[in-house]
């Protein structure tokens, strides 16, 4: 990752991100594919996790893959099955069931989700690019993100910004976010959380308007607005000023990158 | 008690064409492999595969043309990328699809276990899983708190196929104590109508009475049982063995190629092998598994 004076666009990605976690809140962190996407899904929300334990937030917990409590303080060395069976955690239910209890409960505050999709409404699809019965594109499913964004009171999206991954309108709903906005999420009959920000390499945004669409937050230092529209296939609504998205301090750097991944195990790509 | 010990081939030829399958495990972990390649010997066509997340079991038969439909909330290899068989058959046409989430998904097999016709779930609505699938998930208002939700169906496999751990020729199949839970299996065992699993040892019935806590799969449910050890290779068998990185990403170079994949995997480790034990002679050294092996 290009850096930005002394700080990784990775390590900024995850003190936004880390900001946004509260003291005493329950977290989902699923597992990712290879490369990039384990950064986005699994490197920058574990990071950031831990790192709010350790500075705003020791009481936010995590319930990671099928571990509630994984101690955080042993990223072993690479993630072949069996580091992940063997990793110590407080907690492993007898069976994947207990997980989507606890989701259809709505025992969850936060979830990290991450799409090559996502709409001005926050929509995201992981299933299929093109029509969903011929696709273009065979993507991989649903997993539980249908779930985080039906039962998880503030889903957080961690994506970069790409042209073809903002777009007006996803081709296949995999996760409601606003869906057509305004109230239609409510009036369809899904509880009005809906995702709660969109953590992207260049920007951040929310949707804190009556129409519930994609909204700049922040911009990352040295990034232009044009720069953002450019990347993106619809444009999002602007405030009048745009702030700049905080750097992380000495501190959280120094956290991140002696105490929490010192290997670079999680903020590999 | 009666003895439900049996050997692979008499085992897999329970499974004709046509036939519905619920396969345990996930992705990498605990797939029935090694029952797939005997499916595929077998020339088995026109499956069902029920899952929670599909892999590689579901994945070597779509590179034969033997599936017809999956309904899983997930088709993919992990960290090693798509599952190009399965994306092929999808893509082309070959396969129907029905993508599910997790909770209506596993709220399906916990139906079957409570031996009711469906459940309810919150996780549809307005989603493109309803959408394309209206006369499966159908929704509701509940007639208690006046909420929309989707009823689910059961999952009422044909057969179920899940790989254990420890078993006794009776089909009790018991859990070692490192595991990897995140999966169905526990659930799918009790919802299961024709059950078949294999095992990496079977043990003395003796060993199960000490400890019949740690028994997750009870023999009454069982219709046979295999003993089959590295029968998931190349996935990962959890306190037995990891996966096998570098023949895993071998069989992915091959699977980007439809007829690599079947001219030259599917032909050296499926067809050209007669039992599993050939397979292991084909596939690995002993050094190699012994390298895999969790101690």
């Amino acid at each position: 990752m290009s850096r930005i004076n002394d700080y990784t666009i990775n390590e900024l990605m995850v003190v936004a991100t880390s900001r946004e976690l509260r003291d005493g809140e329950l977290g989902f962190i699923g597992v990712g594919t290879d490369g990039r996407a384990f950064t986005l899904a699994v490197g920058i929300p574990m990071v950031a996790a831990r790192l709010a334990q350790c500075t705003h937030a020791p009481n936010f917990t995590i319930f990671w893959n099928n571990l509630l409590s994984p101690d955080l303080s042993q990223i072993p060395p690479k993630l072949t099955q069996n580091y992940l069976t063997r990793w110590p955690a407080a907690y492993q239910p007898v069976c994947s069931a207990d997980k989507n209890g606890m989701l259809a409960r709505g025992e969850f505050d936060v979830s990290f989700d991450s799409a090559p999709q996502i709409d001005k409404y926050g929509n995201l699809n992981i299933t299929a690019i093109g029509d969903y019965k011929r696709p273009k594109v065979r993507l991989v499913g649903c997993l539980a993100q249908t779930d985080h964004f039906a039962l998880v009171k503030r889903p957080i999206i961690i994506t970069d910004l790409k042209k073809r991954t903002f777009v007006e309108k996803v081709d296949f709903i995999t996760s409601v976010g606003y869906l057509d906005g305004g109230d239609s999420r409510v009036k369809a009959g899904l509880k009005p959380y809906g995702p709660w920000k969109v953590i992207t390499d260049k920007c951040v945004f929310n949707f804190d308007n009556p129409e519930k669409m994609m909204q700049i937050e922040s911009l990352h230092p040295g990034v232009t607005l044009e720069e953002v529209l450019d990347n993106m296939n619809f444009k999002p609504m602007i405030p009048e000023s745009i702030p700049e998205t905080k750097i992380p301090t000495d501190e959280e750097l120094k956290l991140i990158r002696e105490v929490i991944d010192p290997n670079k195990i999680l903020l590999r790509a | 008690m009666k003895s439900k010990l049996t050997d692979l081939k008499t085992a897999a030829k329970l499974v004709t064409s046509g036939s519905s399958i619920a396969f345990g495990g996930s992705i990498i972990r605990r797939q029935p492999v090694a029952f797939a390649r005997e499916l595929i010997r077998n020339g088995v066509k026109d499956l069902t595969i029920y899952g929670y997340p599909c892999g590689l079991a579901t994945d070597m038969l779509a590179g034969v043309g033997a599936v017809k439909r999956i309904e899983a909330v997930y088709t993919g290899l992990f960290e090693y990328g798509m599952a190009y068989n399965i994306r092929r058959g999808i893509e082309s046409g070959q396969i129907e699809m029905i993508d599910v989430p997790e909770v209506a998904q596993c709220a399906r097999f916990q139906a079957a276990e409570m031996g009711v016709p469906f459940l309810p779930t919150r996780d549809l609505l307005a989603t493109g899983v309803a959408q394309y699938n209206p006369d499966m998930f159908k929704e509701i208002t509940c007639p208690y708190t006046g909420e929309k939700m989707h009823l689910v169906p059961a999952i009422n496999a044909d057969f179920t196929v899940l790989h254990g751990y420890y078993g006794d020729e009776y089909g009790n199949v018991q859990w070692p104590e490192h595991r990897d839970a995140d999966d169905l299996d526990f659930i799918m065992a009790k919802a299961a109508k024709r059950l078949i699993v294999t095992v990496e040892k079977i043990i003395p019935h003796s060993e199960v009475l000490k400890n019949p806590n740690r028994t997750f799969i009870p023999h009454h449910k069982v219709e046979a049982i295999v003993e089959l050890p590295f029968g998931v290779h190349p996935a990962q068998c959890d306190s037995f063995y990891d996966e096998d990185v570098e023949h895993l990403m071998y069989y992915q170079e091959c699977a980007k190629d439809p007829d690599r994949w079947l001219n030259e995997y599917a032909q050296k480790y499926i067809y050209g092998v007669k039992t599993h034990e050939e397979y292991l002679d084909v596939a690995t050294t002993p050094s190699r598994l012994a390298k895999l092996i969790i101690r």
